[in-house]
């Protein structure tokens, strides 16, 4: 027998539209609790990168007297070839 | 430390043994095929002349064997093929990559995808050569990669490594335009079973009028996935379809939103979005996972290999491995893809009304999913507290980031310094959720 394409792909429609709109409801009403969720408890965006950043400047200053420390023996190093 | 000691000097000795014993028996063999060799050749080999050599040299060449076409040439799957497509066939699909090169080099059409695939489909068109066999080097990156699904999905998780999902979890209801854009799925296979049904030009079966109609999710990766899930035999046509059409999408858009929209609602101003916390983005790829788990496991590959890529982004801890995913390993995957999909370039598969039926769904299919794209932005504009601007639905195809930048393009023309382009890429982002949702749909009706 001869399958009805269209028919089928009709049905196929059907089906296809209404999972990829649930699906997406469903994610939609997820993402609306988390951001609530998280709007309650975890109140200020801006406060998350707050702790990091007392910790940011310290790593900062390591780094930099680290580079300094490089560039000097790095330097003198040069200089003793130099002599040499 | 002297029992150490002791013990790598036993598995040194050990392993020389080893190497010593496998060097004499090799020798032994060898030299037993050198004889036979001989003996082999001194049965077998004709001494012929200087003219002789020249003629059955030119019989090896590509000239002769696209000006003499023999029934029993084979292509890479092994089937004949007929006369057309070793000679006339071949010199056309010539002319066809070199446009496509063109389109890609001059015109600036995805060239870094219809590049490789046009370059592929050169390769795959020398005759002789035989580099689409499963010996030959496109046979092998196809049955690497292709044939199995991989490299599509190395792709996806690039592209979630690239993608923010910030736009989207600032306004998750916009999710609904990426939804209502993969009409242009569904609206195309009730195209493609018409066209095969009732005018004969072409005969689709239901599995290849799937394939063709996921075109319509203007996604690339899904695209390939699922061609060669469902119906691998049209795979370079659909491929270069898709690709192409995503380059065109400049060009397919625009008429069509501004014909659906009125100009008052092309000057709608959107509010600006509220703040996302980070968190929200490092959870959202675990959550559409958990979704996809316990609603749609056939998607589980294409949404799996995109949350891992998002996930590794928005970690903030793992960044070698988010920017190799983003960098290095997409640029290696879409060289292999390009090459591979390129070998489906072949004179007798492409050839054929089948490729031309696939262009026009093609063409269909990112209108409708536009066209459904905007319709459901001025529906819920209609019933939305904040203003939505209705051109944002066009973004719900995926074609990211193609599609969101068209929507700010037109929205500028219609009212400058009105910006969507942030607006846009809600529905951009969720499209490509949408596209791998339908895939998977698709996907489970024909397990």
């Amino acid at each position: 027998m001869e399958i009805d394409l269209v028919g089928e792909s009709i049905k196929f429609m059907i089906l296809g539209m209404t999972v990829v709109f649930v699906f997406l409801m469903i994610l939609v009403q997820f993402m609306k609790l988390q951001a609530y969720i998280i709007g309650k408890y975890f109140p200020d965006p801006v406060a998350t990168p707050a702790p990091t950043s007392p910790k940011g400047p310290a790593e900062d200053e390591q780094a930099r007297v680290a580079a300094i420390i490089a560039a000097v023996t790095e330097f003198r190093k040069s200089k003793s070839n130099s002599k040499g | 430390m002297k029992r150490i000691l002791l013990a790598m000097m036993i598995a040194l000795f050990a392993a020389g043994a080893a190497a010593n014993a496998s060097g004499t028996t090799e020798a032994k063999s060898a030299v037993v095929t050198q004889e036979q060799l001989k003996a082999d050749e001194a049965a077998n080999f004709e001494s012929k002349s200087v003219g002789h050599l020249l003629v059955d040299f030119f019989k090896e060449t590509g000239i002769y064997a696209m000006l003499n076409p023999s029934p029993d040439v084979v292509n890479g799957d092994g089937e004949k093929m007929s006369a057309f497509a070793q000679s006339w066939g071949r010199a056309i699909m010539f002319v066809i990559v070199f446009i496509l090169f063109y389109l890609a080099i001059a015109k600036g059409f995805e060239p870094l995808l219809l590049l490789p695939i046009a370059f592929g489909g050169l390769l795959a068109n020398i005759p002789i050569a035989n580099m689409t066999g499963p010996e030959g080097m496109l046979g092998i990156i196809y049955n690497m990669g292709i044939a199995n699904e991989f490299f599509p999905l190395l792709i996806f998780m690039g592209v979630g490594a690239m993608t923010d999902f910030g736009p989207l979890l600032s306004n998750p209801k916009t999710a609904l335009l990426g939804g209502a854009a993969q009409f242009g799925i569904f609206g195309s296979l009730v195209g493609a079973a018409a066209l095969s049904q009732y005018t004969g030009m072409v005969d689709f079966t239901l599995k290849q009028c799937s394939a063709i109609s996921i075109i319509g999710g203007a996604d690339g990766p899904t695209s390939i996935f699922i061609a060669t899930a469902l119906a691998p035999e049209l795979l370079g046509a659909i491929a270069v379809a898709a690709y192409s059409y995503m380059a065109l999408v400049p060009v397919i858009q625009p008429p069509i939103m501004k014909a659906l929209t009125s100009p008052e609602e092309r000057k709608i101003v959107m509010t600006t979005s509220r703040k996302v916390h980070k968190l929200e983005k490092l959870i959202f790829p675990l959550m559409i996972i958990m979704l996809i788990a316990l609603l749609l496991p056939e998607a589980a590959p294409l949404m799996g290999a995109f949350a891992f890529g998002n996930f590794a982004k928005e970690s903030g801890v793992v960044d070698r491995l988010s920017n190799e995913m983003q960098n290095s390993l997409i640029n290696i995957t879409t060289i292999f893809l390009g090459l591979g999909v390129g070998s489906k370039l072949q004179a007798d598969k492409f050839l054929v009304p089948e490729t031309l039926g696939i262009m026009i769904i093609g063409l269909l299919a990112f209108a409708a999913g536009t066209a459904a794209g905007v319709l459901m932005g001025k529906l819920m504009n209609r019933f939305s507290k904040e203003p939505i601007n209705p051109l944002i639905g066009a973004a719900g195809v995926s074609a990211v980031p193609m599609a969101a930048r068209v929507v700010s393009k037109v929205g500028a023309d219609e009212k400058p310094g009105n910006i969507l382009l942030m607006h846009a890429m809600g529905p951009n982002v969720a499209g490509v959720i949408g596209s791998a949702v339908a895939a998977g749909v698709l996907l489970s009706i024909f397990r």
